[in-house]
């Protein structure tokens, strides 16, 4: 699905989002960077009608009415809300408000059991640890199977495996359906893995937005620079 | 015999005031969760000053309302179980109500998100509400039904305390204190004592373990 902003503006007490135009291409991997408070988060809620915004356009694959696309779009937000539940009945909620019968949901679940281990599935999912909970609410979207999928910092908590094996379900998902994902990570190497294009935000604007190779090797924005040479720095 | 005459008005009178209330506040809290208004908090805060009500004067504003020249006198209603069953109730429902939106207010905006983000109506939504904050809404119950059973102002306004038909475990206690009988007040006293202990560790029981919340 294609993503295409015109003046988006959202404000607390101060602005905290101000994009003049953006396009998210469709069927790319799109990886948001940038500081803390930056406005990635608000971003993505916009454009998941989560959070309204005071002003601009959103269109989704050309349609400005969000109703008409919602059952496109799949969010897992930064501190997602997990039910009081099982993680697995965490996970098929999603199916049983689209309609599947039992079969198909056991079918569906079958294919994302290969990426983690998850001996948890069957505890209930407020008890779960940090990783854990982020496995769930990854999975709870992923199965969703949507056109647009918005990830939200979803290896934040995770250990190096789970984050490698979510990369390649990633990876996968975007192969595999055509899926359209915004992926916000501060980790710069996971970027690097990922994405086609990069965009890198600051104070509420998008000062970069590259494809991924011409990004890390030849940024234009002075502040993306400093930050890319104070990583190689570190190595 | 009595006694136990007095006890089951007693639990009859204000489990049917803490079940109605319960009613009323739960419909009246999903109005009240699902829509976003102006005077959404004002209104709140309104019922949160009404849990402070003295039972004595809710005794008073329902005695007047069905005393012989008040607005419902024709019915005949005064010390009546009915009439003890409308005080109780009027008396709960601020409490249980104030108590079931504040708990879950915090939660029912980011549960709405996530269900409807999932693909859910809105019917999905109430019912994953009722699921997630079952033991908010049960602890608000319960403290309702705490104030009612032991009350003593309203019931004994409205009630009239009259024997074998509107006397219960309070006024009865109120009554013999009065006039020397400590043995079996205190003896009604520990019936309602275990009551309420009964009350919470069913309620305790039923809720199990809270879950940790150490990170979301
Ligand atoms: N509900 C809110 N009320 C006030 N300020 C907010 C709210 N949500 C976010 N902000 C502010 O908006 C800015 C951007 O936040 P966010 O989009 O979460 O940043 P990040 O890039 O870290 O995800 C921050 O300064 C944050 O404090
Ligand atoms: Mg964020």
């Amino acid at each position: 699905m294609n993503i295409y902003i015109e003046g988006l503006l959202k404000r607390y007490e101060k602005t905290v989002l101000n994009i003049e135009k953006l396009n998210i291409e469709s069927g790319k991997v799109t990886a948001i960077l940038g500081l803390n408070g930056s406005g990635k988060t608000t971003l993505l809620e916009c454009i998941a009608n989560i959070k309204n915004k005071d002003e601009g356009k959103i269109y989704y694959d050309g349609i400005e009415d969000f109703e008409r696309v919602k059952n496109k779009i799949a969010i897992m937000q930064q501190r997602p809300y997990i039910l009081n539940m099982s993680a697995l009945d965490n996970i098929v909620l999603g199916l049983k408000y689209e309609g599947l019968d039992e079969k198909s949901i056991n079918k569906r679940i079958e294919k994302y059991k290969e990426y983690y281990n998850l001996d948890f599935l069957h505890k209930n999912a407020k008890k779960l640890s940090g990783g854990e909970t982020a496995k769930v609410a990854l999975l709870r979207v992923a199965v969703l199977e949507r056109p647009l999928l918005l990830l939200d910092e979803p290896t934040a908590n995770m250990d190096i495996e789970s984050t490698l094996m979510t990369e390649k379900l990633i990876k996968d998902i975007n192969k595999k359906n055509k899926t359209t994902i915004v992926i916000v990570t501060h980790d710069l190497f996971q970027a690097q893995r990922l994405a086609d294009l990069v965009i890198f935000m600051d104070k509420g604007k998008v000062i970069e937005y590259s494809l991924k190779d011409e990004f890390f090797s030849n940024p234009k924005n002075d502040l993306v620079k400093k930050i890319l040479r104070r990583s190689d720095k570190n190595d | 015999m009595e006694i136990l005459k007095i006890v089951i008005t007693s639990l009859y009178v204000s489990l049917t005031a803490t079940f109605i209330a319960s009613f009323f506040a739960l419909v009246f809290g999903m109005f009240f969760l699902t829509k976003q208004f102006k005077l959404k908090d004002l209104f709140i805060k309104l019922f949160d000053s009404f849990t402070a009500m003295p039972p004595v004067l809710m005794g008073l504003l329902v005695f007047l309302l069905l005393s012989k020249n008040g607005p419902l006198g024709k019915y005949n209603l005064l010390f009546t179980p009915f009439a003890m069953i409308l005080a109780q109730t009027l008396l709960v429902f601020p409490i249980i109500f104030t108590l079931m939106v504040k708990q879950i207010d915090k939660n029912a905006l980011r549960i709405q998100k996530t269900c409807y983000m999932l693909g859910g109506r809105y019917k999905d939504f109430l019912t994953l509400i009722l699921k997630e904050c079952k033991n908010e809404i049960m602890t608000a119950v319960t403290s309702g039904f705490s104030r009612a059973i032991s009350e003593v102002g309203a019931v004994m306004m409205v009630g009239g305390n009259i024997k074998g038909y509107t006397r219960v475990m309070t006024t009865f206690i109120a009554l013999e204190t009065s006039k020397g009988n400590f043995k079996g007040a205190v003896l009604v006293g520990v019936i309602l004592l275990c009551i309420s202990f009964i009350v919470n560790a069913i309620l305790y029981n039923l809720k199990g373990r809270e879950p940790n919340e150490y990170l979301y």
